[in-house]
């Protein structure tokens, strides 16, 4: 399990590297802006899993889940 | 509940294969939904569109991945005269009903899986000066475990109403479509409840796809009963606009739908309002006060 900071710090990269030049901040609202796009998910999925420590269901996903990196960070920054 | 015998009376003609023939009072039924579906269609000054029962194979790649479960191909014999020789006098048909096929020609065809594909197809390479509004109608295939009459069909009819523009007017167009719906339902007394849903995804576990309609609301159903879904408002944002090339305002166009399916229909107003044909509500009054809104 890594720190909050790391995470976010990885989470900001993986925006960073797929959102090209747009500016983004935590609380960007990442898929409803297009700034990250269904393609995106299953890689972000397995990130966030290796970073958190523990598998993600993904039949427990729910809307606006990953609306941002705070949003990320709020549901699965700990594993439940 | 709507009881097989009832339904059967009123002009169902059911194939347990997933199919249904519709006669008499059903089948007036059906047509007078088709028409209310139209006028409502006719609120955006729809285009009306009606396109083959079959998409080329090479226009569905992503849905063939997504959906092989489901998909329904158009195939026919290699016609080389042998070949067709050998299979005319060959048994045609075995014992359990399929068909003792000799070699196939390529399959390049797939019957219909949602009427709306055949719209961003036909779109092609446009450059949209303004929103479109298509509304069409199809018969569409879904191969599935288990068919129920009405409820889950192999084949059914689809109407959809169709926007393509910019995110905006897309968005804007859901926002109008469940609204006109939520009307429509409430002046012919028919309860149904928006829910947000997920399409049945091949390995959905990592299907992107998926992901998304878990995540975004991108596809709400409006169900009757609980849990059968009359109808859908799905936005694809640039998938398709991107897909075949279709621009607004110098970037992909966005696509949104709204979409009908039949059958369910004639199930749920059966079910709301009795088999008997007096009872049923005056469709085309009501798509018409929800047109004039």
């Amino acid at each position: 399990m890594r720190s909050e900071t790391e995470i976010r710090e990885q989470l900001r990269t993986f925006v960073r590297r797929h959102a090209g030049d747009v500016a983004i901040t935590d609380d960007t609202a990442l898929f409803t802006l297009r700034v990250l796009r269904s393609v995106h998910l299953p890689e972000l999925i397995i990130l966030l899993e290796r970073l958190r420590g523990a598998p993600i269901d993904v039949e427990q996903l729910r809307m606006g889940d990953f609306d941002g990196i705070d949003a990320m960070m709020a549901r699965f920054g700990v594993p439940s | 509940m709507n009881g097989p015998a009832d339904l059967a009376r009123i002009g169902l003609r059911w194939d347990p294969c997933g199919q249904a023939g519709l006669t008499g009072p059903l089948l007036a039924l059906a047509n007078d939904c088709d028409r209310a579906f139209r006028c409502i269609a006719s609120r955006w000054r729809s285009q009306e569109e009606a396109y083959a029962m079959t998409l080329p194979a090479s226009s569905l790649a992503g849905h063939l991945r997504s959906f092989p479960h489901q998909v329904t191909f158009a195939t026919a014999l290699d016609s080389a005269e042998a070949n067709l020789a050998e299979f005319a006098d060959g048994p045609v048909v075995d014992k359990s009903g399929a068909v003792a096929l000799t070699r196939t020609a390529p399959v390049t065809a797939v019957l219909t899986p949602a009427a709306c594909y055949h719209v961003y197809h036909g779109h092609q390479g446009e450059q949209l000066p303004a929103a479109g509004y298509v509304t069409t109608r199809n018969t569409c295939f879904r191969r599935e475990s288990d068919y129920d009459p009405l409820r889950r069909q192999w084949s059914f009819a689809m109407r959809e109403i169709v926007c393509l523009g910019t995110a905006e007017e897309t968005a804007s167009f859901l926002v109008e479509a469940r609204a006109a719906v939520d009307h429509f339902a409430l002046l012919i007394d028919l309860p149904m409840d928006w829910t947000p849903a997920t399409d049945p995804f091949f390995r959905p576990e990592r299907h992107p796809g998926h992901l998304l309609q878990r995540i975004q609301p991108v596809k709400h159903e409006a169900t009757y009963g609980g849990s059968l879904a009359l109808g859908s408002a799905n936005l694809h944002h640039d998938h398709f606009g991107t897909a075949f090339a279709i621009t607004r305002d110098g970037v992909p166009a966005s696509t949104a739908c709204l979409a009908f399916g039949l059958e369910r229909w004639l199930y749920a107003l059966v079910d709301r309002h009795g088999p008997e044909p007096d009872g049923w509500p005056d469709l085309l009054a009501a798509a018409g006060q929800v047109a004039a809104r």
